[in-house]
């Protein structure tokens, strides 16, 4: 690695040679008293003003030594640092800071004037509470470091930064409470994140398919969160989380499924009406997944299933229909997952055309064109609102509700209890981080229970989730 | 390697073993005993209990199957008799594996399906094999409440049907009619057998032994009362009706309502089915790894080996499945004792310091 020289023109010309790039500049000024200063800098991520008003301003009566220390005391900046290695120096610039050079110098000064374009903190349009707090993450790492900071007044929070991407180099803010998360979890999560060797790290949504036991599997296995306090509960459990630089989205380890059924807003209503609320989500989930699967099945090899009046409709409504149940079903199915996702990419003002398209000509009509009968709109309708009454696991669960009635169209009911068989034993298998991730389903752990699909009192909930094997049992004395 | 708790074990012997129980084996003790069903069903409740009291205290030792006989036997002879115990389970597997094909073909399509329907169950069950049998703990977990839910829900929509005056007078069917419905069920008896593949993969609690030989006698309570209604909807015609479980709800008076809501209930003793029909078997292959050692494909290839075996055994014996109970409950019925009953007495005996090894 080249270190920097004395010679002032040397040192510009070599830091210019490694960033040829047309957007890193050189300001060249002289002190009142005749000393060389030059500053390289990146142009778009570094706030000019600032660099003037603590860098250029504070040196121009400069007529101490030229060495870093006195030069140094000399600015007015909080955040600065010296070095003499040019390819820090270099990858210095290249985050924002600038780096001041100096004749006879015996280190270059780096001064935290970056620039900051963020968004303002607002509320998560994915995750949006009646009560409790509305404040959401953003793309700026550190604004959402200091997100969580605010909630932690204790030395305990440790947020480590660590660096992913090769030619990104994205700041990675590893959090965790020291002795409440296990040290192994930690270990095991910085481990994984160096060992990532990507070159760009756009979101932290890549870093899951690191940190998961089964990386090719359908099932979620990193925890995923958009707000700063239910990040900061779940660090308070004991688990670790990640701040990826770029990304609104932060990640928590050890991930229990269980976890997406609960939301902020259960810890801030009544217990009744949290448990109710828990029920009900996942009285939709099983409803979004398994009800086009057993109309389908039902109608193809097991009519006894329906109610003889509601048969009766049923027959009434498929009578002329030119396509088999499944495959209708299927046409339905895909049709609303066409609308969705085309309903969340295109802009909102045509968004309003889409719902009368989605609504009128292609449900109404259809219905009335003969090819699709009304109960299985209606099917599908509930399935799809079902879906997204637990909006973390959506892209999880459509799939799985497509396999279930694909093979529900095949095989019928038998292969929807034998697909929810694999389904079990797969979910069962997986651990993450050494938390089983149907716990505390299975293995059954009583105390965690209490804040599962029912949800206990906070006087009830002493203890940290067992699941989790935090070292600091107890959070409520 | 993940460990089957306490609880897990007792999961299994009061809620999961009696599942396997409600299919066939009530027609088939009907038809022995007649309306004395419940003792043939008694009194292979409670050897059994015996034999799993008696592994149960095996564990104290803290070694597995082959351990033990390995222990007493050396090597060679422990691969040997783990070999024949391992094909006694994988024989244990074909009439719950042929009667639950028949209780899928019957119950879950309204007119005969073809036998593609009930291939996918071999899928399944290559996939369960291929797992550690230790891995079975945590799906107990899951099973119990579906188990107790499916169970509850049948005997509740059934028992208002039932006239429990049809199982008197006591002691009609005689002793002949007893010995000849105890010696029926016996093949549906191999949870003791099922343990025995378990041990070495939980540890020993105070008093396991009693608390498992009474859990699975508390399963063997709840069996007894669904076979009592059973009779007692059926009475005289009860020999006739097949798959049980499936039977006897069907007369509940909001059916007609709300459609047959009991096949909820039948769709969770199904799922539990599942996995129950194919325990010996995986109990089996475990048993081979046990011996044989565990490379990393080796439970795969067993799982395939097995698998395919058992498909074509059921495919070959399609339409059989009376010739085959004949066969195994009836001439053979004395293999399963030997293996459930006399095997965990005869472990007992087996030495009990480790051998020096060279």
């Amino acid at each position: 690695m080249k270190n920097i020289t004395g010679e002032l023109i040397k040192t510009k010309d070599a830091l210019k040679k490694l960033l040829p790039s047309e957007d890193i500049l050189t300001f060249d000024f002289i002190s009142e008293k005749g000393m060389q200063f030059c500053v390289v800098f990146a142009d778009p991520i570094t706030d000019k003003e600032l660099l003037g008003e603590q860098v250029v301003r504070a040196l121009l009566d400069y007529d101490g030594k030229p060495t870093a220390a006195e030069v140094g005391a000399k600015l007015t900046s909080p955040e600065m640092k010296t070095e003499t290695a040019l390819d820090i120096l270099a990858l210095e610039i290249l985050s924002g800071n600038p780096v001041l050079l100096f004749a006879g110098m015996d280190a270059a000064i780096i001064v935290g004037t970056k620039k900051v374009f963020t968004r303002a903190i607002a509320e998560p349009s994915t995750d949006v509470a009646v009560k409790g707090p509305r404040e959401g993450f953003i793309e700026d790492v550190k604004t959402n470091t200091s997100l969580v900071r605010r909630r932690f007044k204790t030395g305990e929070l440790k947020i480590e930064f660590l660096e992913v991407g090769r030619r990104s180099k994205t700041a990675v803010a590893l959090c965790y409470l020291e002795g409440t998360s296990t040290e192994q979890v930690v270990k095991e999560v910085r481990k994984k994140i160096n060992d990532i060797d990507i070159d760009i790290i756009p979101d932290s949504s890549y870093l899951t398919h690191f940190l998961s036991s089964r990386p090719y599997s359908l099932v979620k296995q990193v925890g995923t969160t958009e707000k700063p306090d239910i990040f900061c509960a779940k660090l308070a459990e004991g688990r670790v989380g990640l701040i990826v630089d770029g990304s609104p989205i932060a990640l928590t380890v050890p991930y229990l499924l269980v976890e997406d059924f609960q939301s902020s807003e259960d810890y801030f209503v009544p217990t009744y009406r949290a448990t109710f609320t828990r029920v009900l989500r996942l009285f939709a989930l099983l409803v979004a997944i398994y009800l086009p699967a057993f109309y389908v099945a039902a109608q193809l090899f097991k009519l006894q299933l329906f109610p003889v009046k509601l048969l009766l409709t049923i027959s009434g409504a498929i009578r002329d229909l030119p396509f088999t149940p499944s495959l209708e079903m299927l046409l339905v199915l895909l049709v609303l997952e066409i609308l969705n996702e085309a309903s969340i990419r295109m802009p909102k003002y045509v968004g309003m055309a889409l719902s009368v398209v989605g609504a009128l000509v292609l449900g109404e009509t259809a219905v009335s064109a003969g090819f699709v009968s009304t109960p299985a709109i209606i099917i599908i309708a509930f399935s799809g609102i079902g879906l997204y009454a637990v909006p973390n696991l959506i892209e999880q669960t459509s799939v799985v509700r497509l396999a279930m009635l694909l093979v529900a169209g095949s095989v019928g009911t038998y292969g929807i209890i034998l697909a929810t068989g694999f389904m079990i034993l797969y979910l069962v298998t997986t651990d993450n981080f050494g938390a089983p991730l149907v716990a505390p389903f299975s293995p059954v752990v009583g105390r965690d229970l209490r804040d599962s699909i029912v949800k206990y009192n906070l006087g009830s909930l002493q203890k940290r989730p067992k699941s989790l094997k935090s070292p600091n049992k107890r959070r409520l004395k | 390697m993940k460990r089957i708790s306490s609880r897990q074990l007792y999961f299994f012997l009061a809620c999961i073993a009696p599942v396997g129980k409600l299919l066939f084996l009530p027609t088939q003790l009907a038809n022995s005993a007649r309306n004395d069903l419940l003792f043939p069903m008694l009194a292979s409740y409670l050897v059994q209990a015996g034999a799993i009291f008696c592994v149960l205290l095996l564990a104290k030792r803290k070694m597995n199957l082959y351990e033990l006989l390995e222990n007493t036997f050396g090597g060679i002879a422990a691969k040997i008799l783990i070999s024949i115990f391992a094909l006694f389970l994988f024989y244990a597997t074909l009439v719950p594996l042929l009667e639950q094909r028949l209780f899928v073909q019957n119950v879950f399509y309204d007119t005969l399906p073809s036998l593609i329907v009930f291939a996918p169950y071999y899928i399944f069950a290559a996939y369960v094999i291929s797992k550690p049998l230790s891995s079975h703990g945590r799906v107990w977990d899951i099973l119990a409440p579906l188990s107790v839910f499916g169970f509850l829900g049948i005997l509740v929509l059934s028992v208002g049907s039932a006239d429990f005056g049809a199982l008197l007078p006591i002691g009609a069917g005689g002793i002949r009619g007893f010995l000849r419905g105890t010696m029926s069920a016996t093949n549906w008896f191999f949870d003791a057998s099922i343990a025995l593949t378990l041990l070495g993969k939980f540890d020993y609690g105070k008093g396991m032994a009693w608390k498992g030989a009474l859990f699975y006698l508390a399963g063997g309570v709840g069996v007894l009362t669904f076979l009592a209604t059973f009779y007692g909807i059926f009475q005289e015609t009860a020999l006739h009706q097949l798959f049980a479980f499936s039977q006897t709800s069907q007369y509940f008076s909001g059916v007609t309502v709300l459609g047959r809501i009991d096949y909820l209930f039948i769709f969770a003793l199904a799922l539990v089915m599942a996995f129950y029909c194919i325990l010996p078997a995986q109990a089996g292959v475990d048993c081979l790894l046990q011996a044989y050692g565990k490379p990393r494909y080796l439970p795969t290839v067993f799982s395939v080996l097995v698998t395919g075996t058992l498909f074509i055994i059921s495919l070959t014996l399609d339409y059989r499945f009376s010739e085959v109970l004949e066969v195994i409950s009836g001439t053979m019925f004395w293999i399963f004792p030997i293996f459930t009953v006399m095997l965990p007495i005869l472990c007992l005996l087996l030495r009990r310091k480790r051998r020096e090894k060279a």
